[in-house]
């Protein structure tokens, strides 16, 4: 089909959609009865308490219950022995073998400058006086991504192989990508209270679904040929997986296993509030005492083992993909024996002269100017002079015009209104079953007694992704016509998708106090970079020829942009939309935290004062939320994909 | 390797019988076979049942030891049957016998040790496992029977060396280029010894100039071999040049089965016409195919040609002489003779 129906379809229906939007709007608000406002509290179903005494009666029964005593006790006790036995291990080692060892690696991987670097990234743990809290975040985060793994490799093969199976779990896998990690805590916390384990659970679940997917993925993709080739020659079914299918998967299996690691180190903090411990807890109590020194120092340590595992897993794709056959044999295990020895010695050295700590002499902080540099910002930057400039004006101006008039609109306007403009909009972007599932979505929220809670979030969602689309789009666009731009730009966009949601909170509460703009600030950085990168992407992957045809026929730049380029690309530019939707949602529930309100605070509240039931409705509400938002964003980017002409 | 000493062409000892063989896509099969059978079109059976017709009805043998070609577009249905011929895809209706076995009927475990010994399959982009080198991707169908590693690799360097890759053992796939990945691909199917050989438009994606050479190589070793083949195309002049039979396909169902010069000579249809139209015929006809009918009595002058020499040997003699040439079988007895007129009508006409 041509790109006409593409547009006709996607651009000029919606229009007339919305203007049907507004108009039923304005109608609904001009007939409802005056009295009808937020969502009747006294409707409220009562679903926390609930849980609460469930809850209650599981911790008054645990100890004569077969699942406690069978089953989740004995793992319990394995995973923590588990834990305990690496944390050992590594704690015995002295750290300056961590440090050579670490450099070693890197080294033979990615190139001296790269080693040394790394070795510089392990000297920071440790001359920072955090070695102890990175040990137990290093442990933590490798005992449970060796558990997703173990989990996620064999269920992705049972994927691959079964559609049966791959049916059933796609939208399990698809939902768990979409809920904020905030929520795989609840449930966690309800069966086993806070400790260590739980947290490693809810890190293990957080982190499971990439393995999953990219290992059935990576299965898929093998060539119907090479399989083909495979079953001509007899193989069995056993033989095709492990001499055809796996080898070529493996490429896929690691980048799954990458995923994972950035997956579960981006949970780090929140895992640390139901006791994961290590370097989370120390952002956590520092951010709670309002010491952005400390927190900073703390926060750049997790950013710093985010970057070297994810080089490293990085590194693990391509020794995957190359086989590693390009070296020869030999030469290949020397190394490794050779540093070996040399680090086995210095550990040995080290046990016998008894020298295995670090000189607290050489001990480093930067906290303090830190600190300094913080309240300066406070006092000076929150407003230039007399001037309307600085982060004060800024952030006045954002409340007084965009998230307080949104807020009170949503969570004080007629429920039915918003209920019904949600399923309108859901229909336009998917059709009646959608429909039907937001409208009860969001009465269910009602029912739960989350309604002005859960527009007070959405309302921040709302203008976090406007503001993230209005400065995104724009940049993706230059990104898209200028090479140096785009190459500027991929380091500053890695680092923002590296740094676990949590971190951003740090700087913007130093620049913008606590309250509910510097959560919508952080969401805006924290999930800018999708809508940049793919619509950068988008542009420049609309097919050449296209692109020429197009300047054969004189077109302006503008022209070029508006009627090929951006049309094309809108499939691609809706996906870093629905990206950063979740995203926002995600750094909009963590921003709870520092003043956000809304849901995130209640989920908090939850957390923090073991009140699990209201924990639930919170997170219940998240989920609902997050699925309609994901669900109508997507509907939204398949409006656009042009009807594909292949029949297989 | 099969001698084809040792087998008679009856029936029930050909390699490959197909009867009626059917293989359609889709869920509403009875109603698709049922309009096939009634001449509907393709697109009206795809709208009406939602059923793709791949192959319907196709009835063939294969003789031992021959190159039988499938020839036919995209879409014709040929890859389907020869994949239907391994089992690759289970056809839908219909029996196909692989060496006096019912190939629809046979377990699991049989069919295994079918492909592990009797067939071997060449495929259009190589198939090549792209994590194993070349020695293992040749060794393969050995290392699933569960050969030692010496003796796959010693089979394994043969092969390599059979098909002029020696030397390259250790390379990965990615290394070669598109001929030597096919020569790959053939010194592994070969590799397992087998009695037939299935190509799937194996040389489709070369060069034009490699194609050339890989033919020739396919003949040579045929030659030595003498293994049962059967060889998708779609290239008319490619079927004429390895084909000792040649089945003609069109949206599925065979149109034509014979020697290239029947087909050449007698085109069943417009559709095999079309194709035959281009051919450079004095390559392909021969004279018993041009001959007319003699009388005993008839008094022909000039040395006598046989019955099988091409007409690319004869023509300059027939054009210069100008005159009749008698033709003889192979007990040297006068059978026929070579008209200029008839002979042109062939060559330029039809």
């Amino acid at each position: 089909m041509t790109s006409l129906t593409v547009r006709s379809a996607g651009w000029r229906r919606p229009m007339a959609y919305l203007g049907g939007a507004v108009l039923l709007l304005g109608g609904l608000i001009v007939l409802l009865p005056e009295g009808i406002g937020a969502f009747p509290p006294e409707w409220d179903i009562g679903f926390g308490p609930a849980v609460n005494e469930v809850q209650q009666w599981w911790i008054s029964n645990r100890r004569d219950l077969g699942v406690y005593l069978f089953f989740f006790d004995p793992l319990s006790d394995s995973i923590d022995w588990l834990l305990r036995a690496f944390e050992n291990l590594l704690m015995a080692i002295p750290w300056y073998v961590h440090v050579a060892g670490v450099g070693v690696v890197f080294g033979r991987w990615l190139g001296r400058a790269g080693g040394l670097a790394a070795g510089a990234g392990m000297l920071y743990f440790v001359a920072l006086g955090l070695w102890e809290q990175s040990v137990q975040t290093f442990s933590l985060m490798t005992v449970a991504v060796a558990l997703a793994v173990a989990i996620g490799v064999p269920v992705g093969i049972l994927a691959a192989r079964s559609d049966w199976v791959f049916r059933g779990l796609r939208p399990v896998l698809d939902s768990m990508q979409t809920l904020p990690a905030f929520v795989y805590l609840i449930p966690v916390l309800l069966f086993f209270g806070v400790a260590r384990v739980p947290s490693l659970i809810a890190t293990v679940i957080y982190a499971l679904p990439p393995v999953i997917r990219l290992t059935n993925l990576g299965i898929r993709q093998v060539p119907t040929e090479s399989l083909e080739a495979g079953l001509m020659f007899g193989s069995t079914s056993g033989q095709l997986l492990r001499k055809v299918q796996l080898p070529q998967a493996v490429p896929s299996i690691l980048a799954g296993v990458n995923q994972t690691i950035m997956m579960a180190l981006s949970i780090v903090v929140i895992a640390a509030m139901i006791g994961a411990g290590g370097l989370g807890q120390e952002v956590l109590l520092a951010l709670r005492h309002q010491e952005v020194g400390r927190a900073v120092e703390a926060g750049m340590a997790i950013v710093l083992m985010a970057v070297m595992l994810d080089r490293f897993s990085h590194s693990l794709v391509g020794q995957g993909r190359m086989g590693g056959a390009h070296h020869t044999e030999g030469l290949r295990y020397r190394y490794w024996w050779v540093a070996g020895g040399v680090l086995a010695a210095l550990a040995i050295a080290g046990w016998t002269i008894g020298w295995t700590d670090y000189p607290t002499a050489l001990q480093f902080s930067y906290a303090a100017p830190i600190d300094g540099a913080v309240d300066w910002a406070r006092d000076n930057l929150y407003q230039l002079g007399n001037l309307p400039v600085g982060t004060g004006p800024f952030s006045d101006f954002l409340t007084t015009y965009g998230t307080r008039p949104m807020r009170l609109y949503l969570s004080e306007e007629a429920w039915p209104v918003v209920v019904l403009f949600f399923g309108f909009v859901a229909w336009w972007a998917s059709g009646k079953k959608l429909l039907l599932g937001s409208v009860v979505g969001t009465v269910v929220i009602g029912l739960l007694g989350m309604w002005t809670l859960t527009m007070d979030t959405l309302s921040q969602t709302v203008v976090a992704v406007l503001m993230a689309i209005v400065i995104g789009l724009p940049l993706g666009v230059a990104a898209s016509r200028r090479d140096w731009l785009e190459r500027g730009m991929r380091p500053v966009l890695d680092t923002l998708q590296t740094i676990p949601s949590f971190c951003f909170l740090v700087p913007v509460v130093i620049l913008f106090n606590v309250g509910r703009i510097p959560g919508i600030i952080a969401s805006v950085l924290y999930a800018i970079p999708p809508v940049i990168r793919l619509t950068n992407l988008g542009i420049r992957s609309v097919d050449s020829e296209i692109v020429e045809a197009s300047e054969s026929f004189g077109v302006t730049r503008r022209q070029k942009l508006w009627k090929i380029q951006l049309p094309l690309a809108m499939p691609t530019v809706l996906a870093g939309i629905n990206q950063t939707v979740m995203l926002v949602l995600a750094m909009v529930v963590i921003a709870g935290l520092v003043g956000g309100a809304g849901l995130g605070l209640e989920a908090v509240k939850g957390l923090a004062r073991s009140d699990t039931g209201l924990g639930f409705e919170a997170g219940a509400s998240i989920v609902i939320l997050a699925m309609i938002l994901d669900r109508i964003t997507q509907g939204w980017a398949a409006r656009f994909q042009p009807p594909s002409s292949d029949r297989g | 390797m099969a001698d084809s000493e040792e087998h008679s062409n009856s029936p029930s000892d050909r390699p490959i019988l197909a009867s009626g063989v059917w293989k359609v896509f889709g869920k509403r099969v009875a109603d698709a076979m049922a309009m096939a059978r009634d001449k509907v079109d393709q697109s009206e059976i795809l709208a009406k049942s939602g059923c793709v017709v791949a192959v319907q009805d196709a009835t063939f043998e294969v003789n031992w030891g021959e190159i039988f070609v499938v020839m036919g577009l995209s879409g014709s249905g040929k890859s389907t049957l020869i994949r239907c011929l391994s089992r690759l895809v289970d056809a839908t209706a219909g029996r196909i016998v692989i060496n006096g076995q019912d190939l629809g009927e046979m377990p699991e475990l049989e069919l295994r040790e079918l492909r592990r010994h009797t067939i071997s399959m060449v495929f259009q982009n190589y198939g090549l496992f792209p994590h194993r080198r070349v020695i293992d991707n040749v060794a393969f169908g050995l290392e699933v029977r569960g050969a030692t590693k010496e003796d796959r690799y010693q089979k394994a360097e043969e092969m390599i060396e059979l098909v002029g890759l020696d030397g390259w053992a250790s390379n990965y796939p990615e290394q070669l280029s598109g001929g030597m990945k096919q020569r790959v691909g053939l010194a592994r199917a070969l590799a397992v010894d087998p009695e037939i050989l299935l190509f799937d438009e194996p040389f489709s994606a070369l060069d034009p100039l490699i194609r050339r050479d890989m033919q020739d190589e396919l003949l040579g070793l045929q030659e030595r071999l003498r293994c049962t083949m059967v060889f998708i195309t779609h290239d008319f002049s490619e079927a004429l040049k390895l084909g000792d039979r040649i089945a003609i396909m069109r949206s599925g169902a065979i149109v034509q089965v014979g020697t290239p010069e029947e087909i050449v000579a007698h085109p069943a249809d417009d559709y095999v016409r079309d194709f035959t139209i281009d051919v450079p015929r004095h390559k392909v006809l021969s004279a018993g195919t041009v001959m007319a009918g003699v009388s005993p009595d008839m008094v022909l002058e000039g040395e006598p040609v046989a019955v099988s020499a091409r007409l690319d040997a004869i023509l300059p003699r027939l054009l210069t002489e100008g005159r009749p040439v008698p033709v003889v079988d192979e007990r040297g007895e006068r059978c026929g003779v070579l008209e200029p007129a008839v002979v042109s009508r062939y060559l330029w006409r039809q």
